[in-house]
């Protein structure tokens, strides 16, 4: 198998235990890795190996659960997906790992995701139509351009690295955010939905689309590479 | 999820309970796609040809009943969640898309782009949502609360704080997936499909069966680690790939010489395991899956998922290089045993659904089915589990259980000699050597020997939960669960001397007619007991469809 030998890594990692510090500190672990490990892995070594304190969420791995969403070397990405290479050159660095921002902080790297999780309830996440279906007993119709139309918003895995690289989300936290716009978003160009009206009125309000300034964070934070403020804005011309 | 919103609407008080994020279902890893008979794209398919596939597959060890139920009502099923708002792939003319997945004859499968299961868990979700069915992630239920065999609720502990919760209930439904985890190579992720479903059942005093029927799927990788046993898509076969062993041989002439590359899931999966097994395996213990004949621009274009994968994990280009792969447990047929029209196990108020139940697959899953199941047989199990709840007079309680429950959970956590995972890995090691895609009944006899000196070791894990978390707890109960079904497995394995399907015993290399039924395993004290029960006939009506036609795979390889 193709490497180019390991990588001496200087993983720092944003300490918190509020039953015991009184403020955040920086953690600090040496430690070899492969050039194709990812920050996961070095999470992993840390917490079986090294301190079994540290604490994170991270649950498939694979990039598709979005548990493990944390501000690594300045930039929201997916621990399981960032990989040693494209953060260090060379043979030696360090690695900064830090809890996504905006968030209360419960431990380490585990922030409270209620009040992400409160904003994409706010905004109708599922689909509505309460037309009686077909009588015939089967689908219905809905061409192959249509479906396209909300096709990158499905992507969405609610790991929140959008929301919390938005310095509007950042100063004003009820500021629904990119991540329950997506989610609007999904239904609202669904043309067998019938809700898309509420949503955008939902939307419209003061803590709506509006807020978005089009920094395109979260644009770049997305593990999904969803075009998020292309998406937004595609909800702010539907008003 | 399915089963939650049927209760909700049948007029019931719900609650979903699960050891990780209501999204996080493994569901959503499966790609392939839904099977039902819809007719957008071949009008001339019929439910009876769906249950003939479905029982051809199956090595006719499938129960008919069950399959009935599921080929009949999947078609509603699927059209209902495209309904909920599920983005299934569409045709020019507005219908639902299908298209040949593995063995057949007809285009049924529906699918969303490489993401059909998140899709559908994603579906399911934002009803629940709707619903506003309460959700409460990150519980581990270590036990089900019977008395006088009947199932009144469920002990769990939360993985974060370890607060514990007594969930009391008329009825409880499990859908709590499968044990391929059990094997050293397994697509499912880490700490998941333990085989924890089926322990809680047997604890119950379910039954549960044919737990050595395992599908492997013949291509998962083999390195790095974290990624050993993450499937590599049969669609690179599909595509054109070819298997070669380390000496450069194209061994599927040895093994299909018609087909090669693009013959079933169970015979390919055969072929990888003899190669390696035989010393002609790669580096890593692998074969090698070369497509790097074919232009870089159609890999990228037609395996975006996989040339990522490979150049993500591995440094390696799969259109320059072969990747290196072996089998790896994908799915598990065998699990506990229901009523297939109620779904209900034999403990009063205890239903179970999916991949945790046994029946419907037989000796091989025909791809597609999976996802099926989990809508048709999810429903029915929450209706059967509501109308149980509506003629209930008095609702059970006893509290000597809840107290068993919380003392076994007490007795677990002391400071021991042991480590959880070096054991678990131990087990998977055990089942991977004796129990694999080969079997034979020196090797099944060692791995009863090794199961028990792990049992033993076992009993001294330590477990030593604190404020930093309560992992060490969930691994331990994972350990003991993944004990027991191993066992169970091994049981079965042992009975059925003779090869069938997902089977292979290299000391009996035929199929047996005389064992066309089920083995049996029930809890008794501390023994599991093993008896074999015959199946349900075919209904007459139906045993015309069933033929041993053959279909080229070739085009349909889609997982």
């Amino acid at each position: 198998m193709a490497t180019n030998g390991t990588v001496k890594v200087e993983l720092r990692v944003r300490r918190y235990n509020p039953e015991r510090d009184e403020k955040p500190y920086w953690g600090s672990f040496e430690m070899e890795a492969e050039p194709e490990d990812r920050v996961l892995d070095l999470l992993h070594h840390v917490q079986w190996y090294l301190d079994g304190t540290l604490a994170m969420r991270r649950s498939c791995a694979h990039g598709v659960c979005g548990s493990d969403a944390m501000r690594i070397n300045g930039q929201n990405m997916l621990a399981c997906k960032a990989l040693v290479k494209n953060l260090v050159r060379g043979g030696k660095g360090r690695i900064q790992v830090e809890p996504i921002y905006g968030m209360r902080v419960i431990k380490d790297l585990i922030v409270d995701m209620e009040p992400f999780m409160e904003h994409y309830r706010s905004v109708m996440p599922y689909f509505v139509n309460d037309e009686p279906a077909p009588e015939n007993g089967r689908e219905r119709l809905q061409s192959p351009e249509d479906r396209e139309r909300f096709d990158e918003a499905t992507k969405c895995i609610l790991c929140a690295a959008c929301t919390t690289s938005c310095p509007s989300y950042w100063a004003n936290g009820t500021y629904v955010g990119p991540a329950a716009i997506v989610q609007a978003h999904r239904f609202i160009f669904d043309s067998r939905d019938k809700a898309g009206k509420d949503r955008l009125a939902i939307l419209s309000q003061e803590n709506g689309v509006w807020r978005c300034r089009t920094i395109f964070n979260c644009t770049t934070a997305c593990p999904r590479e969803i075009p998020v403020t292309q998406l937004i804005a595609e909800v702010k011309g539907a008003m | 999820m399915r089963a939650a919103i049927a209760a909700h609407q049948a007029g019931a008080d719900v609650v979903v309970v699960g050891k990780r994020f209501k999204k996080d279902a493994h569901t959503v890893l499966a790609a392939g796609g839904i099977n039902a008979v819809l007719g957008s794209r071949d009008p001339e398919d019929s439910w009876q040809q769906h249950f003939a596939d479905t029982m051809k597959e199956g090595y006719y060890l499938a129960d008919p009943r069950a399959v009935e139920i599921l080929v009949r009502e999947a078609p509603q099923a699927v059209v209902e969640l495209a309904d909920w708002g599920c983005d299934f792939a569409r045709l020019p003319d507005g219908q639902l898309d299908q298209r040949y997945f593995g063995a057949h004859k007809y285009r049924r499968t529906c699918y969303a782009g490489d993401y059909t299961g998140r899709a559908i868990i994603e579906t399911l979700a934002d009803k629940v949502e709707e619903l506003k069915i309460p959700v409460i992630d990150y519980q581990y239920v270590t036990r089900l609360l019977v008395t006088d065999n009947t199932c009144f609720g469920a002990m769990s502990f939360n993985i974060h704080s370890g607060e514990r919760t007594v969930f009391l209930a008329d009825a409880v439904i499990l859908a709590a997936g499968g044990h391929t985890r059990l094997w050293r190579r397994s697509s499912s992720r880490r700490d998941e499909n333990t085989g924890d479903g089926m322990y809680l059942a047997l604890q119950a005093g379910a039954e549960i069966a044919d737990m050595e029927l395992v599908q492997f799927h013949p291509t998962g990788m083999v390195a790095p680690e974290t990624w050993a046993g993450t499937l590599v898509t049969e669609a690179v076969r599909g595509e054109g790939g070819r298997l070669f062993n380390a000496k450069g041989e194209r061994f599927m002439e040895h093994y299909d010489a018609e087909r090669m590359e693009l013959s079933t899931r169970d015979r390919v999966a055969l072929a990888n395991y003899t190669e390696i097994i035989e010393g002609r395996g790669g580096p890593n213990g692998g074969v090698f899956l070369d497509i790097s004949h074919q232009p870089k621009e159609f890999i990228v274009e037609k395996l975006p998922r996989m040339y990522r994968q490979f150049l993500e994990s591995q440094m390696v280009d799969i259109s320059k290089e072969a990747m290196e792969v072996a089998p790896t447990a994908h799915y598990s047929m065998g699990g506990v045993v229901i009523e297939p029209e109620t779904h209900a196990t034999r403990v009063t108020g205890l239903y179970a659904a999916g991949e945790v139940t046994s029946g419907v697959h037989g000796a091989n899953r025909l791809g597609g089915n999976s996802l099926a199941e989990i809508l048709v047989f999810g429903r029915i199990a929450a209706e059967s589990a509501v109308e149980h709840s509506r003629d209930l007079r008095v609702q059970l309680r006893a509290p000597e259980v809840i107290h068993a429950a919380h003392a076994d959970l007490d007795a677990l956590i002391r400071p021991g000699e042991e480590l959880a995972r070096p054991l678990q890995r131990a087990v998977r090691n055990t089942m991977w050597q004796n129990c694999g895609v080969v079997r034979n009944e020196e090797g099944l006899r060692r791995a009863l020997g090794r199961l028990s000196e792990l049992r033993e070791a076992a009993k001294l894990v330590d477990v030593r939960p604190s404020s930093e978390g309560w992992q060490d707890l969930a691994i331990a109960l994972d350990l003991r669960a993944s004990l027991t079904a191993a066992e169970a497995t091994v049981l079965g394995a042992l009975e059925r001397r003779e090869t069938r399907g997902a089977h292979n015993r290299s000391d009996y290399a035929e199929r047996d007619q005389e064992l066309q039924s089920t083995f049996v395993i029930a809890q008794d004290g501390d023994e599991l007991t093993v008896s074999r029960r015959p199946l349900e006939a075919v209904p007459d009506e139906l045993i015309a469809w069933l033929n041993d036609e053959e279909y080229q795979v070739a085009g349909r390889l889609l997982e």
